[in-house]
């Protein structure tokens, strides 16, 4: 407990002057306690807020499940929903055992953490159990992501290995390289080892999250093949709909509801002063970051809601839906290090994007029943693009600290190095991501543990694996089926 | 950067105490000033970090209430409608962003600016902002929240038959120009008739108190929603040839409750947030009670409010109907939050109790009366927020304690406050203009907008369509999909879709 402040002036004063030794202690060790009780309510304030942070992200959880569950054949809705819940449990514990220590274990060569396996030596100067949980969260969304590209036809024990390789391995490693202040392409590493003396910037993880989910989602996807049905012979494509558009509205409000922490919370503190006293400091940072998330996911809404209509003759919810998730999962990356009014400008374009994938998708005979790969995989890049292009040099300094003649958006007059640093982040992520669950779902393939048989296909996995389907709407008794029947009421 | 750390050499400072240099005790001095400087810079830095935390957060719970209203609608319609439904509610937040960020903010914040509605240009698309103190993006970010609730309401009055193109209109334009412009009135410190108004203007002395937004949200939307449902008229089917009402029931009681729970969830932070502020001592005798204690009577304000609607509804519907009716009961729980939204700050928990009873009627009686004119509203949207938001800015000028109106809104201590509080009758004038103006202005300006519509044929959809329901029209298929393609057989969970083998009689025409 912080010793209380008291100061009496009676007995000051009578200090000062033959015994000024002793007021000078008095005085300097009432300071020393105020500084201690600042440097508690600080440590407080910003636990308060990363844990907030975390339940928010967590929320992302329900949200997915939601979506996914909205988005397959209702003979399906039992297996999808017990991988979101898988992902987030094994998830949780590879996490603890070896992701976080991959992830963010000091001291490394540049490549992977080797520090604070199973949280050892915990909590260190810089993290407190706060931005682990916060930083688990995160994990178990990529693998969350991943999920909704195989969904449908994938065996369960093959969900289980993935995902907890994914959370466990690869995605760590990939949050080292460029969010561990030791990752090689990690835009907080010391000014003169930075990757094109900046490193690659991607704030919340539109590559480092989005798209580890997308690639390795598109190799699950690529090396299954298609769902049945979804292509004819003929190569036309059937859509597949999904059983509740309910759901997937729920479930993306959810996402949205949790992306505000999943983009502000990334700067991880929010009693920052920029310069003290002033009104302005992290926490207006912050602010503009959740302004930037909610303008960029509108537009992309909007775009799409137009886009559609114009392509497709109707208004299309579930279209929209998609986009918006595709502007937030492009904004993350810039979303702290933008102007307001070009987080509208990457919505549109990632509105764009995401329908040019799609249209991709379809021209390759590619099925992902939940457009993972080419929202989080495609918007995800594209997000990483935006920050090369439009981020802006007093926020670049603000958030990942001043250093003079620090690239920034080339756009905005910052020159081309933070483009080529995203660039690579692209490149190495595809790499690095295709080569690791590349091999591990192709191996998965040969050892037929990947891809259920046709007949299950048909009968749908809750029926043959689950034990029964998710929905129940009438009574076993009830013959005439008259609780699912929409009657008119008489007064 | 973290906060510097003060350092203190106490060698250093007794050499300076101890002399009797002038020199020696002016350093001394500047030191112990500028130490203290320092303590006063970072308490602001730590005011501004808890405060932002504090609005955010908010700002976020109030953004759930999408989510809230986004499935209480769905359930609420029939199925054949749901996606219809669900975009409009998905539109109204995204479009609304994009409108209330242009000119919306600036219409009600921008300062300085005259009574009737901001023009500060620097608020237009955020140009220059945060220019001062005391608001930052959080409270952008929270306002917005507030703004797409109140175009929300609207869109459960007309839902079902109306034309997505007339939801895009109606929708930019409340959430632009229309609900700003009234939140400019009443929570701007430049507002004619804000309680905060800061040129000692204040309307009646007192300004009208409407905290969370009784009036400036829940009737606006509710009213607006009025004007669109009678001008396109009830949905086919809702009032037989004789007159007599028939329910169309929603498809989804689950879907209904979850929306009703997230609204109640959301609505912490729609009350309590409305503080913007949390960080705020109140009497230096007390240290324990500041605005932290506020807030959190607010949060149970809100809650007494609702439950006791609640439960009102309850037992008022099992002597009215019959049966206990949980659709019924989700209603009459948002009544009591709509209603106890406008005083939630300044009234006593007790008092609370009183709103939430009397909403509960008010909203009953609205029902009724709705039914006689043969209104027709899926969510009954007109009747509660409007009717019992009203209720609320009358409640508020009734129960309004003195303590609490002047802890709430500065000023020199002698608000007027609630006429059953002993505080005289200037503070119910005041909510009573707040009534009258916005009824007039909604209906002026939303009105003149949906008849416009209805003039060009661009407000009710056809005959055919609103049979054979919007999803399948326009929106290119059926909410849910049971059965699958594939599926020849028929499998043992019911059909909840109007396909041709369905037993579901189809409604009748009147005339």
């Amino acid at each position: 407990m912080s010793a209380a402040l008291t100061c009496s002036a009676a007995d000051l004063s009578s200090l000062l002057g033959p015994n000024a030794t002793a007021a000078a202690e008095y005085i300097c060790g009432q300071l020393g306690t105020v500084n201690n009780r600042f440097t508690d309510a600080a440590f407080a304030i910003d636990n308060t807020y990363l844990l907030f942070s975390a339940y928010l992200v967590f929320s992302m959880q329900l949200g997915f499940a939601m979506l996914c569950a909205g988005s397959v054949r209702a003979k399906n809705t039992m297996n999808i929903m017990l991988t979101n819940v898988l992902d987030a449990a094994a998830g949780g514990l590879f996490y603890y055992l070896f992701g976080y220590a991959f992830a963010f274990g000091g001291s490394s060569q540049g490549f992977i953490g080797r520090h604070n396996f199973a949280l050892k030596d915990f909590p260190t100067l810089t993290s407190d159990y706060s931005f682990f949980l916060y930083q688990w969260a995160f994990a178990i969304a990529a693998a969350g992501i991943t999920s909704g590209s195989i969904a449908e036809r994938t065996q369960f024990v093959a969900y289980l290995i993935y995902s907890s390789f994914l959370t466990g391995f690869v995605y760590p490693v990939v949050s080292h390289w460029f969010w561990s202040p030791d990752g090689w392409a990690s835009p907080f590493r010391s000014p003169e080892n930075r990757l094109f003396g900046t490193g690659a910037i991607d704030f919340a993880g539109s590559g480092v999250v989005h798209m580890v989910g997308g690639i390795a989602g598109l190799m699950g996807a690529l090396i299954e093949g298609p769902r049945r049905g979804r292509f004819e012979k003929s190569g036309r494509a059937i859509a597949l709909r999904g059983h509740s558009a309910s759901l997937v509205v729920l479930g993306t409000f959810l996402l949205w509801f949790g992306w505000y922490g999943f983009n502000p919370g990334s700067f991880a503190k929010i009693l920052v002063p920029y310069e003290s006293g002033s009104s302005y400091g992290q926490w207006s940072g912050i602010g503009r970051t959740a302004v930037t998330t909610t303008l960029a996911g509108s537009t992309a809404a909007l775009t799409t809601l137009f886009g559609k209509r114009l392509l497709s003759g109707h208004w299309n919810v579930t279209d929209v839906c998609n986009g918006l998730l595709g502007g937030f999962a492009a904004i993350t990356g810039g979303c702290s290090v933008v102007e307001p009014w070009a987080a509208i400008v990457c919505g549109f374009v990632a509105a764009l994007v995401l329908i040019a994938c799609n249209k991709l998708a379809e021209i390759v005979q590619y099925d992902d029943p939940l457009e993972a790969a080419q929202l989080h995989g495609g918007c995800g890049a594209w997000g990483l693009i935006f920050v090369g292009l439009f981020a802006k040099e007093k926020y670049v300094n603000e958030v990942y600290g001043a250093a003079p003649g620090r690239p920034y958006g080339l756009f905005m007059g910052g020159g081309g190095k933070l483009l080529g640093a995203q660039f690579v982040q692209i490149l190495v992520i595809a790499g690095w991501v295709s080569a690791t669950m590349g091999t591990l779902f192709f191996i998965l393939k040969k050892l037929d543990l990947l891809r259920i048989s046709e007949k299950d296909e048909m009968a749908g996995m809750d029926m043959t694996r689950h034990g029964g389907f998710a929905y129940m709407y009438y009574d076993n008794d009830d013959e005439s089926h008259k609780a699912t029947q929409l009657q008119r009421v008489e007064p | 950067m973290d906060i510097a750390a003060t350092t203190c050499s106490a060698k250093d400072l007794a050499v300076l105490l101890s002399s009797s240099n002038s020199t020696s005790s002016l350093a001394a001095a500047t030191f112990l000033c500028s130490q203290f400087s320092n303590i006063s810079s970072k308490l602001s830095d730590t005011t501004y970090a808890v405060d932002n935390t504090y609005l955010l957060f908010s700002a976020y719970l109030v953004f759930a209430m999408q989510l809230g209203f986004a499935m209480l609608c769905a359930g609420s319609v029939r199925a054949k409608n749901t996606m219809n439904i669900m975009l409009t509610n998905v539109l109204d937040a995204a479009a609304g962003a994009i409108s209330y960020y242009l000119f919306g903010f600036a219409f009600a914040f921008g300062t300085p600016s005259n009574g009737f509605i901001g023009r500060h240009h620097s608020f237009f698309a955020l140009s220059s902002y945060p220019e001062r103190p005391g608001a930052d993006f959080s409270f952008f970010l929270y306002q917005w929240a507030f703004a797409i609730a109140a175009a929300g309401i609207t869109s459960g009055s007309i839902a079902e038959r109306t034309q997505f193109v007339a939801y895009l209109i109606y929708s930019s334009f409340l959430t632009g120009f229309v609900y700003p412009t009234v939140s400019h009135w009443f929570w701007s410190t430049d507002g004619w008739a804000s309680a905060s108004r800061s040129d000692n203007n204040l309307l009646f002395g007192s300004g009208a108190i409407d905290f969370a937004g009784s009036g400036v949200v829940h009737m606006v939307g509710g009213i607006a929603g009025l004007w669109g449902a009678l001008i396109e008229g009830p949905r086919i089917g809702r009032f037989d040839r004789l007159g007599r009402s028939v329910a169309l029931r929603g498809h989804s009681a689950s879907l209904v409750v979850l929306g009703t729970f997230l609204l109640w969830f959301g609505w912490y932070g729609f009350n309590p947030g409305s503080f913007l502020t949390i960080l705020k001592g109140y009497e230096k005798s007390r240290p324990y009670y500041g605005q932290w204690s506020a807030v959190g009577r607010t949060a149970v304000t809100t809650t007494l409010a609702g439950c006791t609607s609640a439960l009102t509804t309850l037992f008022s519907k099992r002597l009215l109907a019959g049966h206990w009716n949980v659709i019924d009961v989700c209603n009459g729980l948002l009544g009591g939050f709509a209603a106890i939204t406008s005083g939630c700050a300044v009234v006593e928990p007790w008092a609370a109790i009183v709103c939430g009873f009397v909403a509960s009627w008010v909203l009953i009686g609205f029902n009724l009366v709705a039914k006689k004119l043969k209104y027709d509203d899926p969510l009954e949207a007109a009747q509660l927020h409007g009717g019992c938001g009203a209720w609320g800015v009358i409640f508020t000028g009734l129960f309004a304690t003195k303590r609490y109106v002047n802890e709430v809104y500065s000023g020199d201590g002698d608000r007027p406050y609630g006429l059953l509080m002993g505080g005289g009758g200037k503070l119910l004038a005041a909510q009573f203009v707040q009534i009258v103006v916005i009824i007039g202005w909604v209906s002026v300006t939303m009105g003149p907008l949906f008849y416009g519509l209805h003039k060009m044929n661009l407000l009710r959809i056809s005959t055919e369509d609103e049979m054979a329901g919007m999803d399948m029209t326009r929106h290119g298929g059926f909410a849910y999909a049971y059965n699958d393609e594939d599926d020849v057989s028929v499998k043992p969970w019911g059909k909840v879709g109007p396909t041709s083998q369905s037993s579901t009689p189809t409604p009748t025409l009147t005339a």
